[in-house]
């Protein structure tokens, strides 16, 4: 085989081998760790809820899929399936609220009821309450 | 005279108390719908920890809502592909079942215990609504309520197509699995 032909090869296999880590690396990204993320916005709870209550249409395409800190009181923690935990923010509002999902491995004692918490999220909307997932305390 | 009206007021209090007792509404905000594929190739689960429900035990009346993307998978690709291309979450950001356990006279919410529960409606998924049945139980405690089903349905019957490149990856019936804790105190 000439020289050219070795190289390209060479260079074709490199290509393929570097597109196949890729791909796998693509395909196992798992969520990201938001701790380590920048939000794109920072919020009160009942700052939050007002803007979805205003206008469910205008705060979605503002907020769903983005990253938001939000602090708020804790008002109620309730565990979920799959190891995960729903701390529940007050908003002022006595039937909505900020629901942060803590996906997995939280202790419901790291959240004493009552207490002023900071919580990273990603916004999923609004169902009866604004919902945030992936959440990490800050 | 007197005696009419004690007759009347206490027919009243009956009354007032009856459907007091009746009319039983219980709501949860914190209700978990997952669902599972299996294939030879892979297997798919998610997980949505954030369902809201209503369950009225005078009536059996029954209703789920859910945020598309509340769905969590253990991949974010898959996650992206589901919301994006299958679900089409934009579009269709809900999800919703509203129905009936048929058979809710035969369970006594005085006494503990599990009861069968045979469930029926519309379930809303895509844009596209499906009667379909279930099997679950109900679940009384002190405490709570607890609602569980397990059923399958087909993403085909719901609109969703499935690019051939991923056909065998993903099942052709998904099994669903419903547990709703219903608080019986009043709370959120």
């Amino acid at each position: 085989m000439k020289r050219p032909y070795k190289f390209l090869l060479a260079a074709a296999v490199l290509v393929a081998i570097i597109g196949i880590i890729a791909a796998l690396y693509m395909y196992n990204l798992t969520d990201r760790d938001l701790q380590k993320v920048k939000p794109d916005f920072v919020i009160t709870a009942g700052a939050l809820l007002k803007a979805f209550s205003d206008d469910e249409a205008a705060a979605s395409s503002k907020y769903i899929n983005k990253i938001i800190e939000v602090t708020g009181t804790i008002e109620s923690v309730k565990a979920g399936e799959e190891n995960s935990l729903n701390v529940i923010l007050g908003t002022g509002d006595p039937l909505s609220t900020i629901i942060c999902t803590f996906q997995s491995g939280n202790d419901p004692a790291g959240f004493p009821v009552g207490e002023e918490i900071t919580v990273r999220g990603e916004c999923a909307g609004f169902l009866m309450d604004v919902l945030l997932n992936n959440c990490s305390v800050i | 005279m007197l005696v009419k009206m004690k007759k009347i007021i206490t027919l009243l209090v009956a009354i007032v108390t009856l459907t007091g007792t009746y009319a039983q509404k219980y709501v949860t905000k914190n209700g978990y719908i997952g669902f599972y594929s299996h294939t030879p190739v892979e297997d798919i689960k998610a997980d949505n920890n954030q369902v809201a429900g209503v369950l009225d035990i005078s009536t059996g009346d029954l209703v789920f809502q859910v945020l598309i993307k509340s769905f969590k998978f253990e991949k974010a690709l898959m996650e992206e592909h589901f919301n994006e291309n299958y679900l089409e979450s934009d579009k269709f950001p809900r999800s919703t079942f509203t129905g009936k356990i048929t058979n809710i006279a035969s369970v006594d919410f005085s006494k503990p215990g599990s009861y069968d529960a045979n469930v029926e409606g519309d379930l809303t998924i895509h844009g596209v609504t499906k009667k379909i049945t279930a099997k679950g139980t109900l679940e009384v405690t002190s405490g709570s309520i607890n609602a569980n089903s397990k059923f399958t349905i087909a993403p085909e019957d719901y609109n969703i197509k499935i690019p051939n490149v991923v056909r065998n990856n993903i099942a052709k019936t998904l099994e669903v699995t419903v547990n709703m804790k219903y608080p019986l105190a009043e709370g959120k």
